[in-house]
């Protein structure tokens, strides 16, 4: 009977060591996305799959993590970072397929409080009371958020006084996490972190004023060395598509071709 | 080289080394002594943490001292604020997360020493105090150093626990590991290789110190250790 349970499990992790199999032989294109995206580009991979056929996968890290990992030879076909210059220094390093990165999106820093907390309703306010302990914000020397963040927060004068208040996370994704666990009392993250439905139920957030940091301007760029060169740049265009830069401003990113990209919201 | 990690990892690993001893001791000896028939279960829950990713169990724990939880609002009414993004809030962790490595080592020490003369101490009357403290752990002193080392070392080299629970906050949380890693992701290489040699150096010595030691075989009584 024990040995029957056992023959049983086996098959069933063949079986599903051979589904993986028979996935990774199609030669997935394989993306390398900074952590703002993970919200994002699930249903748009799905999406490219069945316009296409194209099985894609997304490895989600900060931008700079990404950028070291290519730069030491992961074998990605396609980097969409959260920002211009970390696929600037990949194209520098000779491993980029165009000269250029390309901008696939706009990317939009917000303020998240959770419902239960002192501020149900943030404003930028908040950011002067002194009853605000722990700000979480991404790491503002990796995480393009990071830096936004550390400009809103000099735009305002507040340097000084939230030094201390600052809880670094290694990603946005992370920094979003510090402030949906209530660790932190307020979070300054990607609008596509706080649209999630898992934040929007727990919180609100206010839109951090254009005029405070540097647009993020987010960046793509095909890897030189990719095998699936001619696939990832079918993915990089359907994602500059119309269609699809709809959906990126859904899920809380702005699209790159709108007429007035930084308007408030 | 920053020595300010340094320090901060170094004192991370003695605390988090002396909680672990405090806790893994009893339970060990409890394992070894008591019939109870709940041993097996309580074993394998203290295995758990080397199943875990350490990032996921460092984002339990976050959710867990946030304010999501009774717990985590419990906590952060006494203290005034979350235990995360503080040294006594990576001690939490790096406790949870090296708890095997100090469990193991003392549960197979104390299972070592000899059945007879736990017998015979308790047939004279001696309490679990007294056979923990003169039979169990002499004889297996060596399970013990094993169990202290491993948890200074498994929590010098924590990475994802801190990552998740840390925060980055210099001599607070920001330890070696996590230094390390930012080096790395600011293509530093030469920092990083110091940082690396630093902690390699460190814990290459710490274990010759466990491992150079003559084989003193079974830990019974017989097994006299001369340093």
């Amino acid at each position: 009977m024990r040995r029957g349970w056992q023959l049983a499990l086996m098959l069933v992790m063949l079986a599903a060591t051979a589904t993986g199999m028979a996935q990774t032989l199609r030669a997935p294109v394989r993306i390398a996305a900074a952590a703002d995206l993970q919200p994002v580009l699930p249903p748009i991979l799905q999406a490219f799959e069945a316009e296409t056929g194209v099985h894609a996968v997304a490895t989600y890290e900060s931008s700079a993590a990404l950028t070291a990992q290519i730069l030491n030879g992961a074998g990605f076909d396609l980097f969409l970072s959260a920002d211009m210059s970390y696929p600037a220094r990949v194209i520098a390093a000779g491993m980029g397929a165009t000269t250029e990165p390309v901008a696939y999106a706009h990317g939009v820093l917000v303020l998240w409080t959770r419902r239960d907390s002192r501020w149900p309703q943030p404003t930028m306010a908040l950011l002067r009371d002194p009853a605000l302990k722990r700000l979480a914000i991404a790491d503002p020397d990796r995480a393009p958020y990071g830096r936004a963040a550390m400009a809103a927060i000099k735009g305002m004068g507040l340097t000084a006084a939230l030094q201390a208040k600052l809880v670094t996370a290694a990603n946005i994704a992370q920094a979003a996490q510090f402030a949906e666990t209530g660790n932190a009392d307020a979070g300054l993250i990607s609008r596509t972190a706080a649209v999630t439905p898992a934040l929007s139920a727990a919180g609100d957030f206010v839109v951090v004023p254009q005029g405070l940091y540097p647009v993020i301007e987010q960046g793509a760029v095909v890897l030189a060395h990719s095998a699936e060169r001619v696939e990832a740049e079918r993915f990089l265009d359907f994602l500059r598509s119309p269609e699809m830069q709809a959906q990126l401003e859904r899920s809380g990113l702005m699209a790159v071709r709108s007429t007035t990209p930084h308007g408030a919201s | 080289m920053d020595w300010q990690a340094l320090l901060l990892t170094l004192k991370l690993a003695l605390v988090t080394t002396a909680i672990l001893l405090a806790v893994a001791v009893p339970f060990a000896a409890w394992v070894r002594l008591s019939g109870s028939r709940v041993r097996g279960l309580a074993q394998a829950i203290a295995a758990l943490p080397l199943v875990l990713p350490p990032t996921v169990l460092g984002y339990y724990l976050l959710v867990l001292l946030g304010t999501r939880t009774a717990v985590g609002r419990a906590i952060a009414a006494v203290l005034g604020h979350p235990l995360a993004f503080s040294f006594a809030g990576l001690v939490v962790g790096s406790a949870v997360y090296s708890l095997p490595f100090a469990v193991q080592p003392l549960v197979t020490g104390f299972g070592a020493v000899d059945e007879a003369m736990v017998d015979a101490a308790r047939l004279l009357g001696a309490g679990w105090l007294r056979v923990v403290g003169e039979i169990l752990l002499p004889l297996a002193k060596r399970s013990v150093v094993t169990a202290a080392l491993l948890s200074f070392l498994h929590t010098v080299g924590e990475f994802g626990v801190v990552l998740m629970l840390g925060g980055d906050i210099p001599g607070a949380t920001r330890t070696l590991s996590i230094v390390l890693f930012d080096q790395v992701q600011d293509f530093n290489d030469r920092a990083a290789n110091e940082t690396s040699l630093l902690l390699l150096g460190l814990s290459l010595t710490a274990l010759l110190v466990l491992y150079a030691r003559p084989a003193t075989g079974k830990a019974t009584g017989k097994a006299a250790q001369h340093d």
